[in-house]
């Protein structure tokens, strides 16, 4: 069942001349994780932020478990379910202790305490950052501090994680734990995960992969299919896996090796194959 | 050189004085404001130091901390004990001299006071996180509510600007280091011109400010955030016996001080 329903979405940044999303439509289903690939301007985060309500399209519809998010009335509840986080983890944490940040969105939706207590240390265990539940948040690093803002969101509950490049400003061990946690909140916790980057090793394991150029959706699939159309995302300025680079420049040069093995291991088999 | 700005700092600990609730500590400190400000007679000063001490040594404060603290406050108690003085009528201490019995004793009172008023203040910004100083404060404001004060927005302001000063100082080291790097000079020159220097600084700082501010304004949202109404709290303040108890002794106190000041004015 799909639980994000975007419907020929169109959007104008108040001030700009140029659309920055023209007619996007997307159906995201329960419990899969989605990976959105694309370049900066692509509309990739305005398309985020289309999916709590922080901006309503100008045309088109946006629908969020079953609600439409241009209805005022329901934006707190769509935002409930629809947990964000962002690029930049010191503009998103609130608080001057880790645990205090985590009870953020509980407090504001009204939760009671002993219940915020739990669903804090919930959330810090999910995201393996308990330890530091009385930190100062400036003091950690920056993947710790990204770890943070996502048990800040998934302490509210949500159904939905979208996240914003949320790796981009973190070191490469910073950006494998910050995956991993969500990943893993997507597979075993059944979270439906909207994960925007444009670093292609991210989506290798994601179960759909949509890419954007210009406001629009490019092409979509599995990523198998999306990283074999080698020519397309060259012409959109994407690179694609190394594996995938590796088995094009083979098949270019007459070797019959499939496009679609992502990893190593079935990259190698490919070619050991073919030979 | 950044690193030693202190604001609201706060020497963590687990004494007595540390675990109070913060409401109580700010009662505390307006009731022991409202005490030094009766005190009159030296035996009450001497009460009023009495105190001070003690409350300093339950929560191992160090009187460095508190001299340190004293420092920038050097010249204005210099200047009033000096005004005091010179502008006291009475018995000169020489004859023909203007300086007088009256206000030597004067200055010197006054001296104690504005040490004693900071060294107050001191003690619970040093025994308090600042965050729980904002829920107490907001906690204690919250009768002016009825009356449309924003107290909650007032208070989220401030613990807010409290969590961003170390992002802020980290920002403002990170375009010093970037402009020092291009040939910049800060610490060389006149006060205006290092002034001057800062101007470059201040632009991007407040910029990014601005982008900061606004997006924490975004992520707020994203977090269901829609100002105080039906917010609750995971660490909701509770008092507890020795909350009262210090309550009570503060009280008994400041009565103390006000019956010295009746009973045996001019001892």
């Amino acid at each position: 069942m799909s639980i994000i329903l975007v419907n020929n979405v169109h959007y104008t940044y108040p001030g700009d001349d140029m659309e920055s999303l023209c007619g996007v439509s997307l159906s995201i289903e329960e419990g899969s994780f989605v990976a959105v690939l694309g370049h900066n301007g692509s509309g990739k985060s305005t398309l985020a932020k289309h999916l709590n309500a922080i901006l309503i399209p100008d045309e088109g519809s946006v629908s969020v478990c079953g609600m439409d998010t241009s209805d005022e009335q329901l934006a707190i509840e769509i935002r409930r379910n629809v947990g964000m986080v962002f690029q930049n983890p010191d503009n998103q944490i609130v608080a001057n202790v880790v645990e205090d940040d985590v009870a953020f969105a509980p407090e504001n939706l009204g939760v009671p305490s002993d219940e915020i207590r739990r669903r804090v240390d919930e959330a810090l265990k999910q995201v393996g950052m308990i330890e530091m539940s009385s930190h100062a948040p400036h003091l950690l690093s920056g993947g710790q501090k990204q770890r943070v803002a996502i048990a800040g969101v998934i302490a509210m509950h949500p159904k939905i994680i979208v996240l914003d490049e949320p790796t981009a400003m973190l070191d490469p061990q910073g950006r494998k734990d910050v995956l991993n946690t969500v990943m893993r909140l997507c597979r075993e916790e059944g979270m439906t995960v909207v994960y925007i980057t444009h670093h292609m090793e991210e989506c290798v394991d994601a179960d759909r992969l949509v890419v954007m150029s210009n406001g629009s959706i490019v092409t979509e699939g599995t990523p198998r299919e999306v990283f074999s159309q080698v020519e397309l995302m060259e012409k959109e300025g994407l690179t694609v896996p190394e594996t995938t680079r590796i088995l094009y420049d083979l098949k270019q040069s007459g070797f019959s090796v499939p496009l679609d093995e992502l990893s190593v291991e079935g990259c190698a088999e490919a070619i050991a194959s073919a030979f | 050189m950044l690193k030693d700005v202190t604001l609201g700092q706060y020497f963590p600990g687990d004494t007595i004085i540390h675990r109070l609730d913060p409401r109580t500590k700010l009662i505390v400190v307006v009731l022991f404001i409202v005490a030094l400000f009766q005190a009159q007679s030296w035996l009450s000063y001497a009460a009023v130091l009495a105190a001070a001490v003690i409350c300093m040594v339950i929560s191992h404060i160090k009187p460095k901390n508190i001299f340190n603290g004293l420092k920038p406050m050097l010249i204005v108690i210099v200047l009033t004990a000096f005004l005091n003085m010179f502008y006291t009528e009475g018995t000169p201490v020489i004859p023909g001299w203007i300086i007088t019995w009256e206000g030597i004793d004067k200055a010197l009172k006054m001296i104690l006071r504005i040490v004693l008023l900071i060294t107050g203040t001191f003690l619970l910004t040093y025994t308090t996180s600042p965050m729980s100083l904002t829920d107490g404060l907001e906690y204690l404001m919250s009768p002016l509510k009825k009356i449309k004060v924003p107290v909650h927005e007032m208070t989220m302001m401030m613990s807010m600007a409290l969590r961003f000063i170390p992002s802020l100082i980290e920002e403002t080291d990170r375009i010093m280091s970037a402009q020092r790097a291009r040939g910049a000079d800060f610490e060389s020159g006149g006060l205006i011109k290092r002034a001057k220097a800062l101007i470059p600084v201040l632009v991007p700082l407040f910029v990014s400010a601005f982008r900061r501010a606004d997006d924490l304004a975004v992520a707020m949202e994203c977090r269901c955030y829609h100002g105080g109404e039906g917010r609750t709290r995971m660490k909701v303040l509770r008092m507890s016996a020795s909350d009262w108890i210090a309550l009570a002794v503060s009280a008994a106190f400041l009565i103390l001080i006000i019956l010295m000041k009746k009973l045996w004015s001019g001892v």
